[in-house]
């Protein structure tokens, strides 16, 4: 069974559609990233999944359970760190956990132990009786993602949790949500538009934009689906002949020079030593030959780009 | 569900004993409440704090002014500390929130109130020094007791409504003030009222039982109290309340 489920879900505000017709399936047991420029429809796609907005068409199952009809028993089964962290300041660290530990009707005794196995390997423990108004935004953040796990939720939604960190402090809790995820075991469904962060932590991703979703699959798989097979050919020796004569390779779709490189687009990157040979051949003295390395800044921008001009 | 009630109102409560930047600021507020209402007003007053009306009407609002100093925070503030999302994430539901916010306000109202009120007793009878001792009636006692939980509970529904409401901290005390003038507008507008029909109602209610006036009163104030409380059940909507 996934963990979560949705059908052609859709909710408006005014005319304006924050998620169109969205259809996925995030399996059990995955880190899933949800990807999307800012005010592309993360947000409302998770206060949709938590029931804590109805959808206005479609319906949405997390964990088995219906959306709309039975609510109280998803946010039962989840944990969620949303926009802003939802810590009282005014609380101690200790405090703020064992609120939502008594939420969720967890004894002291488990209450006392679980608030040392989330922030001891969080370097947080030692302060666990510090108000923490005067935190870091960073320790915050993580104090957050403790509290997220608190009730060995099955299923864990993060809203951009690392939006407003340092680069520093962003790094470090990545590997922190990494470690917890792993030793957790727990499904999370993460938004981001750090791409670098969805490729370190997930092992699914879905692009989405204007509410809609426009590519899903594993970093991998987009990478591979988006990518141009290119090559960039560094070396002496070019003239307009042999550029021609690249041309006319069935291999080759279209040949460029840009900043001293020939940048070569072709239809099998497989068999990209056949042209390096036709170049060597030609008496051509090769400096470098790279293959283009895409990552999932690039897909993203391209998958974006590709729906503006969709759009056109 | 008494569970869930229980824990929101022992955070808020928590959290109102924080108000201040510090625990040690809060407890100095509440400790110069109680010396104002629990020693100085008392002494001013002498033996006619246990015996007189008057002060029964004094100490039967104090606790609106108790709740109300506090109450504007229980969703304004939570909405303005970004704190709100969260907790409507929870698995807690709608009643337990709402009834835990409200059991907070109104168990901080009664609790400071008594305790300023057995210090007033304290004061005055170390005041009198000798002359038996000074205790309200049994019928001022039960008053006292029933109108503290009464009133409580009405600024706290109030207080709850319209924090709900507003938006912002600031915002709902503003209402907060507005409440409370129109609740003490009456008082002012005594001395408008023409003299015969001020003796005439001075008579109709002293030839009236007083238990027969507290009882209407009481039920009076419970009505308006279960109106505010229906109004904001129905406004407690999650859908809402995020995209406020």
């Amino acid at each position: 069974m996934n963990a979560i489920q949705t059908n052609q879900l859709t909710r408006s505000f005014g005319n304006l559609k924050a998620v169109d017709r969205l259809t996925l399936s995030v399996p059990r047991g995955t880190v899933f990233g949800f990807l999307g420029p800012n005010g592309s429809g993360k947000t409302t796609t998770i206060r949709l999944l938590l029931g804590l907005l109805d959808p206005d068409d479609g319906q949405a199952q997390v964990l088995g359970y219906d959306t709309r009809e039975q609510a109280d028993e998803v946010r039962a089964r989840c944990g969620a760190l949303l926009e802003h962290h939802g810590l009282y300041e005014r609380l101690s660290a200790a405090e703020n956990l064992d609120y939502y530990g008594r939420i969720w009707h967890m004894s002291k005794v488990e209450r006392g132990s679980r608030i040392r196995e989330l922030l001891e390997p969080l370097g947080l423990y030692e302060r666990r009786e510090e108000p923490i108004g005067r935190w870091s935004r960073g320790m915050k953040q993580k104090l957050a993602v403790a509290r997220t796990l608190m009730h060995h939720p099955e299923l864990v939604f993060l809203d951009e949790p690392t939006a407003g960190l340092d680069p520093v402090a962003s790094a470090v809790l990545r590997e922190d949500l990494a470690m917890l995820a792993e030793q957790e075991g727990v499904t999370i469904f993460l938004t981001t538009h750090n791409l670098a962060e969805a490729d370190k932590l997930c092992n699914q991703v879905a692009v989405i934009n204007h509410g809609q979703l426009l590519a899903l699959g594993s970093p991998a798989d987009l990478r591979s689906r988006t990518s141009a097979p290119r090559l960039y050919v560094s070396g002496q020796g070019f003239t307009s002949q042999m550029i021609e004569g690249l041309r006319a390779n069935a291999l080759v779709n279209s040949v460029r020079q840009s900043n001293g490189q020939v940048v070569i687009d072709l239809t099998d990157l497989s068999r990209s030593h056949e042209v390096v040979t036709q170049l060597v051949a030609a008496g051509i003295q090769i400096d470098e030959v790279r293959k283009e390395k895409v990552d999932l800044e690039d897909v993203f921008l391209r998958l974006v780009e590709e729906e503006r001009r969709g759009e056109e | 569900m008494i569970a869930d009630i229980l824990t929101v109102a022992g955070k808020e409560l928590r959290e109102m004993l924080m108000f201040g930047e510090t625990r040690g600021r809060s407890k100095m507020s509440l400790v110069v409440l109680v010396l104002i209402f629990g020693v100085v007003i008392p002494l001013q007053n002498g033996r006619e704090w246990v015996t007189s009306p008057i002060s029964a009407m004094v100490w039967a609002w104090m606790p609106y002014m108790w709740v109300y100093s506090v109450v504007a925070d229980s969703f304004a503030g939570e909405r303005e500390r970004h704190t709100l999302e969260a907790l409507l994430a929870t698995r807690l539901s709608d009643r337990a929130i709402l009834f835990g916010k409200l059991l907070a306000a109104l168990a901080y109202g009664f609790t400071l109130t008594w305790a300023i009120l057995l210090v007033s007793l304290v004061t005055v009878n170390v005041a009198a020094r000798g002359g038996g001792l000074l205790l309200f009636s049994p019928l001022m006692a039960l008053a006292a007791l029933v109108f503290s939980i009464l009133i409580s509970g009405l600024s706290a529904s109030i207080g709850v409504l319209v924090s709900l409401r507003a938006g912002s901290v600031r915002q709902a005390q503003q209402w907060m003030s507005f409440g409370m003038l129109i609740l003490f507008l009456p008082l002012m507008l005594i001395q408008f009222i023409p003299r015969a029909w001020l003796e005439s109602v001075g008579t109709t209610v002293s030839n009236a039982d007083p238990l027969q006036i507290g009882i209407w009163a009481a039920a009076a104030l419970l009505v308006v109290e279960v109106v505010f409380l229906a109004i904001a059940m129905r406004l407690f909507q999650r859908s809402k309340l995020i995209l406020d």
